[in-house]
């Protein structure tokens, strides 16, 4: 009874498949997918039971009139997702140089999102307290920024590390991982801002 | 099987140390197993304080708000820091060893995730040094009763303390998921793996899914009760029914996490202690997986009398999940026929689990026939239900679990006289205390009541309800007894005391860090019971 | 090597102790449903009675069930308890197909069938008629019960039931609709074998007939849904009365309330002053109100959000309560008589809604 250990080394690495470390960020994002689903639920049930949507009473509730700056941090943000895939295949063909470039961008971008979330706020003319309206937008948008926030952090510490050298073509599961977030951050953003300024843009018309 | 010499390198950390900062999924499922203990203890000393009060009417103890915070925080004791914990930390403990893993993927989220579980319990029940007491709504917090308007800070720190246990669940799944489908030893197939695997699994998907979905609930009736938020306040466009949807979507499955994994202590004790085979493996396995998927389609059965409700669909799908339960039933049953039964302990607390466990299922039975639950709704029949279920379910699980494991994780064997005294006074207890639910609901007394009207005629069920609850207190106390004189001098175990099937019985008791010296040749889903008797599957 | 399990010699009087727990609970349980016990009372209402016959069948089911299944536990005890001759293994049986399948679809076949049972009681219990004869409302709030009774539009109100006393005609068609002022309540009425949800912000309704049969008879109910500190207080009785006897009991009660006037201020020759308020989107039309020192006066509120309830509450300087209007669900109205106060200034708002609030100015 020869011990047979699985052909495995210390990074949790199979032959065949996704590591650890990549399972669980997607196990994780997905369990992130579910309490967004509150959220929405939430903001669904909210709003059909709502006479009139927008409510009467406020002419801020008009997202679509103040679409301009969304749009453009919405912009930017998509952006950020094109640079963090490139700074995922930079270090899968060991371009560790295009790695940190694409990386900076991305988390530039994505501090540009949130400076510019966090000054729409103040543009806003409703505050949380306004209504069912204020509640849902304000808590969906705020969570995701949340998100985008944690984001951040992350994508700091992955250009740390990727300027200590830390990452090489053949190890570099937390570039992976990270990059995935990223990603579910842009897409839950695309939803939200189809559904509180595109859908309502498209309805006034 | 032989037991390890591997000594311990030099500057290993022991003692107290060791138990603060360990990632050994071993020391920490140990802990796991100790602070959910203590709080079944604590919940416990509520349930009698209820049910003291409860003994006569009129109210002799308790104010109404001191009687509201006991139940509400019985409940939220018992469910979230006792029950869902004590079946992760046997998962935590177990499913490495059963699968032929040295330990779990991630050792420290491990670690992190069982650190939330104390420092929540004491979020929670800070709430009784405020001015306003601890959490006083039941463990349900309905809105808009839950809002600042009716409610105090005890329930902001409710809030607090069940997002700190749902953080520490949801990364506890992860760690099982990837655990369970990425470091199976060779030959370890998923249709290997000992049930109490598949359990863990299936839970932690559920787990992974519904959790986050209570976590939204309770962050929006935070920003309600703190930032002016309007989601449950029909007053101004909310609605106090969106509060039970999102609540009861995470709990209605956060019941069967609470039963899975007790389901798989007994799938693993009943072979054992019969000397066969679990009959069905395949069907286990099958309806694990559907009581899960079906699981998350039954929650608005709990909100049968609002109103706001389609009801056919709820009852019909509350209806079919009794299917795979009996499923598994009947295959507990068929393995124990045509066995060699051996009365340990373990085997009687899982024979208690059957019959209790029955009657549980049976009387939810009554309540997804709609017109019964317009009846039963929010009464003592209800009370009874869950009781038997998680009580007289998991609570019987868990102690056929720990005596079953006891040896392995403490090379010591619990004493089996005391074991038995114990089982014998907490079987008739708890039948005593729960049983005339049944007939106080019936008859028309609600639940969540300080005190009741002498003329109901609910005195006497009522009196003989508290006089079980003290019998169930005083067989915990043979339990104790049993743990303080088993470390102190109880006879040591060897690897393998019970003739077990599954891998953590081919290493010493306990085992050494890294788990394994060997494996043997895996088969089946008894390589342990191969070895020992030379079965080949060539 | 590991140790052969030990066969203690007290395992076999464990095992009958075991036996002996479960046939003593079967005992009990046999008793209570002789006794009656393990069935709800004798229902009250015709709804009722289609309830009870679900419930029957139910138990039917459950208790062959059970006997079966715990027949077969307790047989598997006795009869396959490990002997001192057994050294060999068992026959190691890992499955039947057959069993596997019986066994999914008996089960199934029972399922459905008490599904479908269910389903059809549930139009029974909750048909609602076109015309019934009676309409009340049932006004739920912390912790007391009101009963409003209306007329045949549904809106107006005949007579406001103060006390928690619903008196009601037999064999006839009585449609409750249920309305909260705050939390969360239950209208529950154990004889009726039924329970409904007061929501706010939902209005719940059902009909129910009570039989002729339990005339003169008085049933208890009880808030079942837990709404706060004195929940278990918040008791009502349902009172069945005959037809005649009805009649005549609401009549007199209406002419009661139009013969007593709303209170007038007494005091002063002069008319009292009246002070309108109106109340629409949760918000009074105004702020601050005057009115003269040391008279009575009359508020004339309005309440215009619909299915919300106002009221006007009036608090002085050191935040006592001088006054609180009772809790008008919109749209309605209502004169609230203010006693004479002292000049001053004090603080006008609802107790629903702490946020409308305004400054009363007495000079």
């Amino acid at each position: 009874m020869a011990l047979q250990v699985s052909h495995d080394d210390a990074g949790g690495h199979d032959e065949e498949g996704i590591s650890n470390v990549i399972l669980g960020m997607i196990l994780f994002i997905c369990s992130e997918v579910m309490f967004f689903a509150g959220l929405f639920a939430a903001y669904f049930n909210v709003r059909a039971n709502a006479p009139v949507w927008p409510p009467e009473g406020n002419p801020h509730f008009h997202l679509a009139n103040e679409i301009a700056l969304p749009l453009i941090i919405t912009i930017l943000l998509i952006t950020s997702s094109f640079t963090c895939q490139l700074a995922v295949w930079s270090i899968r063909k060991g371009d560790r140089a295009g790695l940190i470039r694409n990386i900076a961008v991305t988390l530039t971008l994505g501090i540009i999102f949130l400076l510019g979330q966090a000054y729409d706020y103040t543009q806003l003319g409703f505050t949380l307290a306004d209504g069912t309206f204020g509640t849902t937008f304000f808590t969906l948008t705020g969570f995701h920024g949340a998100h985008v926030l944690g984001g951040a952090i992350m994508l700091s510490v992955v250009l740390y590390r990727s300027l200590a050298g830390q990452f090489s073509a053949r190890h570099h599961d937390m570039v992976e991982a990270v990059s995935l977030y990223w990603h579910f951050v842009d897409v839950v953003w695309i939803v939200l801002f189809s559904l509180l300024y595109l859908v309502p843009a498209a309805a006034a018309h | 099987m032989a037991t390890t010499t591997l000594r311990a390198g030099v500057g290993y950390r022991s003692g107290l140390y060791e138990w603060l900062t360990t990632t050994d999924h071993k020391k920490i499922g140990i802990l796991y197993l100790a602070n959910s203990i203590l709080m079944f203890l604590l919940g416990g000393v509520f349930a009698l304080v209820v049910r003291l009060e409860l003994a006569q009417p009129g109210l002799q103890f308790l104010t109404d708000s001191q009687y509201n915070q006991a139940f509400t925080i019985h409940a939220s004791l018992m469910l979230f820091l006792f029950v869902i914990p004590v079946l992760a930390g046997f998962g935590n403990y177990l499913v490495p060893l059963m699968i032929g893993a040295p330990d779990m993927a991630f050792p420290r989220i491990n670690a992190f995730s069982f650190w939330l579980l104390p420092l929540a319990a004491i979020v929670m029940l800070s709430g009784f040094a405020t001015g306003t007491g601890a959490a006083a709504a039941g463990w349900t917090e309905y809105s808009p009763l839950a809002q600042a308007k009716y409610s105090g800070i005890g329930t902001d720190l409710w809030i607090v303390a069940l997002l700190l246990i749902g953080t520490s669940s949801i990364l506890g799944s992860i760690n099982f998921i990837v655990t369970i489908f990425k470091m199976r030893a060779p030959g370890m197939t998923l249709l290997r793996m000992p049930i109490m695997v598949w359990t863990m699994l299936v839970t932690s998907i559920l787990v992974m899914m519904a959790t986050p979905v209570l976590t939204s609930a309770l962050i929006m009736l935070f920003i309600d009760r703190n930032l002016g938020g309007h989601f449950f306040d029909p007053a101004t466009g909310g609605n106090a029914i969106l509060w039970q949807n999102t609540f009861w979507f995470y709990s209605h499955p956060a019941v069967y996490i609470m039963i899975l994994p007790a389901m798989g202590i007994i799938s693993e004790i009943l072979p054992v202690f019969s000397r066969k085979p679990l009959f069905g493996y395949k069907a286990f396995v099958f309806a694990t997986a559907a009581i899960g998927a079906l699981g998350f389609s039954v929650w608005a059965h709990h909100m049968f009398t609002t109103g706001a409700v389609y009801l056919p669909f709820f009852s019909f799908m509350t209806f079919l999940i009794a299917i795979p339960t009996g499923v598994k039933f009947f295959n507990w049953i068929a393995t124990m026929f045509r066995g060699q039964l051996t009365f340990s302990t373990p085997l009687l607390y899982s024979l208690g689990f059957l019959t209790m466990f029955l009657i549980g299922g049976i009387n939810g039975a009554f309540s997804a026939a709609v017109p019964v639950d317009f009846a039963l709704h929010d009464t003592y029949w209800v009370v009874a239900h869950i009781h038997y279920v998680l009580f007289g379910g998991s609570v019987f699980a868990v102690f056929a679990g720990l005596y079953y494991w006891w040896p392995k994780m403490f090379g010591r064997r619990l004493n089996e006289t005391l074991g038995k005294i114990q089982f014998v006074f907490m079987f008739i207890g708890f039948n005593l205390t729960f049983f005339p639910m049944h007939l106080l609901g019936l008859s028309g007394m609600p639940r969540r009541i300080a005190d009741y009207d002498p003329t109901a005629g609910w005195n006497d069920l009522n009196l003989l309800a508290t006089i079980g609850g003290f019998v169930i207190a005083f067989s915990i106390v043979p339990f104790l007894w049993n743990v303080f004189i088993t470390f102190r001098s109880g006879q040591p175990a060897g690897d393998d005391p019970w003739e077990g099937n599954t891998l953590e019985w081919a290493t010493s008791s306990p085992p050494p860090p890294y788990n394994f010296d060997h494996l043997p040749e895996i088969r089946s889903e008894r390589p342990v019971f191969d070895a020992r008797h030379g079965v080949s599957h060539a | 090597m590991s140790n052969p399990t030990p066969r203690s010699p007290g395992s076999n009087w464990l095992a009958f102790a075991f036996l002996g727990g479960v046939l003593a609970l079967i005992a009990g349980l046999i008793w209570a449903v002789l006794a009656g016990k393990l069935q709800p009372p004798a229902p009250v209402t015709t709804e009722a009675q289609a309830t009870r016959d679900l419930y029957n069948f139910v138990f039917v089911v459950a208790a062959v069930i059970f006997l079966f299944v715990e027949a077969l536990i307790v047989f598997a005890v006795i009869r396959y308890r490990r002997k001192p001759t057994d050294t060999e293994l068992p026959p190691q049986i890992h499955g039947n197909s057959v069993l596997e399948v019986l066994w999914t679809v008996i089960p199934t076949i029972l399922v459905v069938i008490l599904f479908i049972f269910s389903w059809n009681t549930l139009n029974t219990v909750d048909a609602v008629s076109p015309a019934p004869a009676v309409t009340v409302r049932a006004v739920a709030a912390q912790f007391e019960w009101e009963f409003d009774y209306l007329a045949a539009d549904g809106q107006t109100v005949q007579f406001r039931q103060q006390t928690p006393e619903l008196d009601l005609p037999v064999g006839v068609d009585v449609h409750v609709i249920l309305r909260s002022n705050d939390v969360i309540h239950a209208f529950y009425v154990p004889k009726f074998l039924f329970k409904r949800d007061v929501v706010p912000g939902l209005e719940n309704n059902f009909d129910f007939t009570i039989d002729p049969a339990d005339v003169n008879q008085t049933f208890r109910g009880q808030c079942a849904e837990f709404c706060g500190t004195f929940h278990s207080t918040m008791l009502f009785s349902v009172k069945a009365l005959s037809p005649t006897d009805f009649n005549t009991w609401l009549q007199t009660q209406i002419k009661t309330a139009a013969a007593t006037p709303a209170p007038v201020p007494s005091g002063g020759g002069t008319a009292a002053t009246t002070l309108d308020l109106t109340a629409h989107n949760i918000a009074y039309d105004t702020s601050s109100l005057e009115a003269p020192a040391g008279q009575p006066f009359i508020i004339n509120f309005t309440n215009n959000d619909p299915s919300v309830p106002h009221n006007v509450q009036i608090t002085d300087g050191t935040g006592q309560v001088i006054f609180k209007g009772e809790l008008v669900t919109g749209p309605d109205h209502r004169q609230y008589p203010i006693p004479a106060l002292a000049a001053g200034t004090y603080t006008f708002s609802c107790s629903v809604h702490p946020q409308m609030t305004g400054t009363l100015t007495v000079k």
